[in-house]
């Protein structure tokens, strides 16, 4: 976790792994469509780790799975475009290769599958099949995508992967039901390693385990990254976990992209009501507890999407426009951190919470002034 | 239980009016009948006519009437075994289901041991031993035939009512004390509707193929007349070597498709049970709009050509906190 | 282990219903139809086979119900069964000569229409929308005919008209039975037609299981897994596929009372010399003893085959195993 965020030169900040633009997501089509994510634009810079923050339902998870094409029925991409650039292994010399994932083919597809991007779901028990042995996992995938490998090769890639999450190789020869949570996830994010992508997508991967193996999780992940360097989305809606791992956090709400900023400045200092209110709503990583405000409201009803900012019916600072005009996701400042709200147009209507200034540290490190409450008064 | 209804789908409506037709042939059949079923008028082992629309029979009898009048004694048994079956098996599972514990070990152990026993053959056993009033009973011969078609209904009814009896709503019926014979009857008889209706409809379905096997084989009475009959004397006269095929084939034809019937709309049923069996497409012109494809295919997103273009206009509505917070 | 104990002991309970249903029935009938038929047959069959016939049915003895019940079981363990009063053959010998020619061309059908059924639900589950669904009310109706009637008209259609197959028997008359590759030829072409029968009436309940199971199936996220792994299409079907068999076997063991009690019928159609066409002459002639036996052998030999496949469902899914672990 040595990476700062900041002093990066032009052509660090264009190395992008994935660079998703205008994109925009349906369920159904036609009159009785839904639109679950809409016009966001993001990229996954190389060997860094995006995370993606939100409630359930904010389109957090449409978004991945749509990119990467996985998006079940009846989800629809209905706009945008997102493109996958990576180092082609078949070529003769290293070569980038950039794919439209939205005009590739099944072939194209599946040869980027895995090899080029994988995912880990939040259960682990339903991502492995119940009547395989974990050793069939391993085997499959390398036998499908490493067609060189020998039996006794992948056995021991296999063993290989194992021992980087700290599983004995015994664990092969054991169905999943067999397994503790932990270990699930462990042998998922080794499956997830196996043929070296360019970027690795985690979906809640940790929300189904307790707090220890979260953490021992969490900075199991930190150290593999560090040291084979591929790319990662991790997907919460735990923004003081992201803090740890991520370098730039989207924060979205009902398919929108509301704040994006680097981790640190994003956790120090946020810039949207609606990030304010998700950093009161969980438990700070460090310093003094604070009392944990949940968010009000319900969250958004995507079938009855609300005319301008979709978070007004929620936001203690609403402005008379806010129901009005929808806030476009502006540059805030010389950091190039965003903001989708209508508060920062004028210095005096921006709440003292959101007005906090970022402290320069590295995102493994919280800030010290971490816990946050809204001042009564601006509540009200 | 808001709204019960079946899915629209074509195999539905299939289902329900065959079903339909054959339910109005049981009330109005053995009026249509052009003759008496038994009266021997005719010269025998005519062929289908004008005057005979499926030929005599060796006696001399019209086929078509038998057929007509046949479908009432048919029906009825089926659907006296299928009522019997399906109140035993709403006895037997939802109690074992609901009361759990030694009670529902006994009973599940009975369901069991009359899934495991082979249905016909026992059918067979206790039908041969009938004297003959036994055999020409419609009533006599559906109660026997529930007696071995029950124990599948009791099996699925019990696991929904375990899977029912941990909801909230059953959990909250038994907090404010209500008896459990109340909770039995209006918490979780209602949700079981869906999964009775399968079951009762398999069972009828069940029914019609033991009766019209013992007919066949003459266990039941010959002189009453159902299609089992029918096919039974069409065999005893080897009308189907013979060349006589609209003899034979007609009456198995309609237990087909009766069959068919039934089991189409038992699709209905299991869709409405497990709404991930419901087809999950588009309509025909919005797809070709589209450029989407027919059907969904797991691991390929569809991207569609164009945005559907739907323009949300919704009026600002203010919001109770919009007009509390002053700036 | 535990769970496959429970099975057996439940099969336990099933024989034990059957024999003593077996046993009440003829005391159950007015005027002891048994009774009855002896005083008939008297004269056509030995003195001694009347014995055996009076000992098992208890007629005749002038003991209480109990002390009946008690003498039945005794002659179910010397292996009487009673004598046919037709063929005035004992009827475990019957029985012997005909029982494996039921067990072989029931065993063989459903198998075959498992594994038909099986592979064509998966992938109509899997192609679900797709032209594909045009089978299935086409394999309903087969389903739904009776298995005499569609075996009748297949009889009829292939065997008379067109003959492409032979029809009645189990083997041709000219070929003297035996380990030999002749009669085995012939045993195969006359098992041909019953076969498809079974095979065409039963499939649909496979074939429609496991479509739904697959369909199931394939909202789990292991199968998206398959899918976001790369994985050919034929794999990814082959994932869903081995969890969605998993009820259609658990199930198996409850549909086989089901097809055999079709199939007999089915022997009796193409003249077949199992005990489902000796039944069905039994219960022509009122051979009591007769009936009873098939009855008994029948239930035993489809707890058999439930134990069979509950030993199948046991192998193919590893939770049954760890649970019996603990």
């Amino acid at each position: 976790m040595d990476s700062a965020t900041t002093n990066l030169t032009v052509d660090e900040l264009n190395d992008t792994v994935l660079e998703i633009e205008d994109f925009c997501v349906d369920y159904g089509w036609g009159e009785t469509a839904v639109r679950a994510v809409n016009n966001v634009n993001l990229s996954v810079r190389r060997s860094r780790v995006l995370g993606v923050a939100g409630e359930s339902g904010s389109g957090k998870s449409t978004l991945v799975y749509a990119v990467t094409r996985l998006l079940r029925s009846p989800g629809v991409i209905s706009g945008g475009s997102a493109r996958l650039t990576y180092d082609d292994p078949t070529a003769s010399d290293v070569k980038r290769r950039t794919v439209d994932l939205m005009a590739a083919s099944g072939s194209e597809l599946r040869a980027i599958r895995w090899s080029q991007v994988s995912i880990v779901l939040q259960s682990a028990l339903n991502a492995l099949n119940p009547v395989l042995r974990i050793g069939h996992e391993f085997d499959e995938l390398l036998k499908t995508h490493r067609k060189d490998l020998k039996k006794e090769q992948r056995h021991a890639r296999a063993v290989e992967l194992l021992g980087l999450v700290g599983l004995n190789e015994d664990r092969l020869s054991r169905f999943p039901h067999e397994l503790s949570g932990g270990q699930r996830q462990r042998i998922m994010i080794a499956l997830a390693l196996a043929l070296d992508p360019q970027l690795v997508i985690m979906d809640e991967p940790t929300t189904a385990l307790d707090v220890v193996t979260q953490r021992e999780i969490v900075n199991e992940l930190a150290q593999l990254r560090a040291r084979f360097g591929f790319s990662m989305i991790f997907i919460t809606h735990d923004l003081s976990l992201l803090v740890e791992l991520a370098d730039d956090i989207a924060v979205m709400y009902s398919g929108n992209v509301v704040e994006w900023a680097p981790a640190g400045d994003l956790y120090s200092a946020p810039r949207h009501p609606y990030t304010l209110g998700l950093l009161n709503s969980s438990p700070p990583l460090s310093g003094e507890r604070h009392e944990l405000v949940g968010i009000a409201g319900a969250p958004p009803d995507l079938s009855q999407p609300l005319s301008g900012c979709s978070f007004h019916n929620r936001c203690p600072f609403v402005l008379e426009r806010c129901s009005r005009d929808v806030p476009p996701l502006r540059i805030l400042d010389s950091s190039g951190r965003k903001a989708a709200c209508w508060l920062h147009d004028d210095p005096t209507t921006v709440p003292v919470a959101l007005r906090r200034v970022a402290l320069a540290t590295s995102p493994g490190e919280p800030a010290p002034g971490a816990p946050m409450t809204l001042a009564r008064e601006e509540i009200r | 239980m808001s709204s019960v209804r079946l899915p629209r789908s074509p195999k539905v409506l299939v289902g329900v009016g065959i079903v339909a037709f054959f339910a109005i042939l049981t009330v109005i059949g053995p009026w249509l009948a052009p003759d008496n079923p038994s009266a021997t008028n005719f010269l025998p082992n005519l062929g289908p006519s004008g005057s005979h629309w499926l030929g005599t029979t060796a006696l001399g009898q019209d086929i078509f009437s038998q057929l007509l009048d046949g479908a009432r004694a048919t029906m009825i048994v089926a659907i006296v075994a299928g009522v019997v079956a399906t109140v035993l098996s709403v006895i037997v599972g939802v109690a074992a289901g609901y009361l759990g514990g030694k009670t529902d070990d006994g009973l599940s152990l009975l369901s069991n041991v009359f899934l495991a026993i082979p249905g016909l053959p026992l059918l067979i056993v206790i039908d041969s031993y009938l004297p003959a009033s036994g055999r020409s009973n419609s009533f006599a011969i559906g109660l026997i035939i529930s007696l071995t078609g029950w124990a599948w209904g009791a099996r699925v009814l019990r696991a929904q009512t375990m899977s029912l009896r941990n909801r909230d709503f059953v959990e909250a019926a038994r907090i404010i004390g209500e008896s459990r014979r109340r909770i039995m009857l209006f918490e979780i008889a209602p949700n079981l509707l869906p999964v009775l209706a399968s079951s009762f409809l398999f069972t009828t379905l069940y029914s019609i193929g033991a009766y019209v096997t013992l007919a066949y084989v003459g266990l039941t009475s010959t002189a009453v007349w159902n299609w089992g009959t029918m096919m039974y004397w069409a065999q005893a006269n080897n009308a189907p070597l013979a060349g006589q095929w609209y003899w034979f084939v007609p009456p198995g034809i309609c237990i087909a498709l009766i069959g068919t019937g039934l089991a189409l709309l038992n699709f209905g049923i299991d869709e409405f049970i497990n709404p991930r069996l419901r087809a999950a497409g588009l309509s025909g012109k919005v797809r070709r709009a589209s450029g989407l494809p027919r059907r969904p295919r797991l691991g390929y997103t569809p991207v569609a050509r164009r945005s559907p273009g739907r323009v949300v206009v919704t009026p600002a509505r203010p919001t109770p906190s919009s007009t509390n917070v002053g700036a | 282990m535990r769970v496959l104990g429970r099975r057996l002991s439940l099969y336990v309970v099933t024989a034990w219903v059957a024999i003593t249903v077996n046993f009440l029935l003829p005391h159950l009938m007015p005027g002891n139809p048994v009774q009855n038929l002896i005083g008939k047959v008297t004269g056509q069959i030995t003195p001694q086979q009347v014995r055996s016939i009076e000992l098992l049915f208890g007629v005749g003895l002038h003991q209480g119900l109990w002390s009946q019940y008690v003498g039945y079981w005794h002659q179910l363990f010397l292996g009487n069964l009673g004598v046919s009063i037709t063929l005035s053959t004992p009827v475990s010998s019957v029985l012997a000569s005909a029982v494996p020619w039921t067990v072989g061309l029931i065993g063989v059908s459903t198998i075959l229409s498992f594994i038909l059924g099986t592979f064509a639900g998966a992938l109509l589950g899997w192609f679900r929308g797709s032209r594909l669904d045009s089978v299935i009310p086409v394999a309903t109706f087969f389903q739904a005919a009776p298995y005499f009637f569609l075996g009748t008209v297949v009889l009829l259609l292939f065997g008379s008209d067109l003959h492409w197959f032979p029809v009645l028997g189990a083997y041709s008359q000219s070929v003297t039975p035996g380990w030999h590759w002749d009669f085995v030829f012939s045993l195969l072409r006359y098992g041909e037609l019953p076969v498809i029968t079974i095979v065409l009436s039963s499939v649909a309940g496979w074939m429609l299981g496991m479509r739904n199971m697959m369909i199931t199936m394939i909202a789990e996220d292991f199968v998206l897994m398959a899918v976001a792994k790369g994985l050919p299409r034929r794999k990814v079907i082959a994932h869903a596929a081995r969890n969605a068999v998993l009820p259609s076997v658990a199930n198996l063991s409850l549909a086989i009372g089901l097809v055999v009690s079709g199939a007999l019928l089915v022997e009796l159609v193409f003249n077949y010399p199992g005990v489902g066409n000796l039944l069905l002459q039994a219960v022509l002639n009122e051979d009591y003893p007769l009936i009873q036996g098939i009855f008994l052998v029948i239930t035993m030999t489809v707890l058999a085959a439930n134990l069979l496949a509950d030993v199948l469902y046991f192998i193919l899914d590893p939770r049954t195993r760890t649970e019996a672990a603990v």
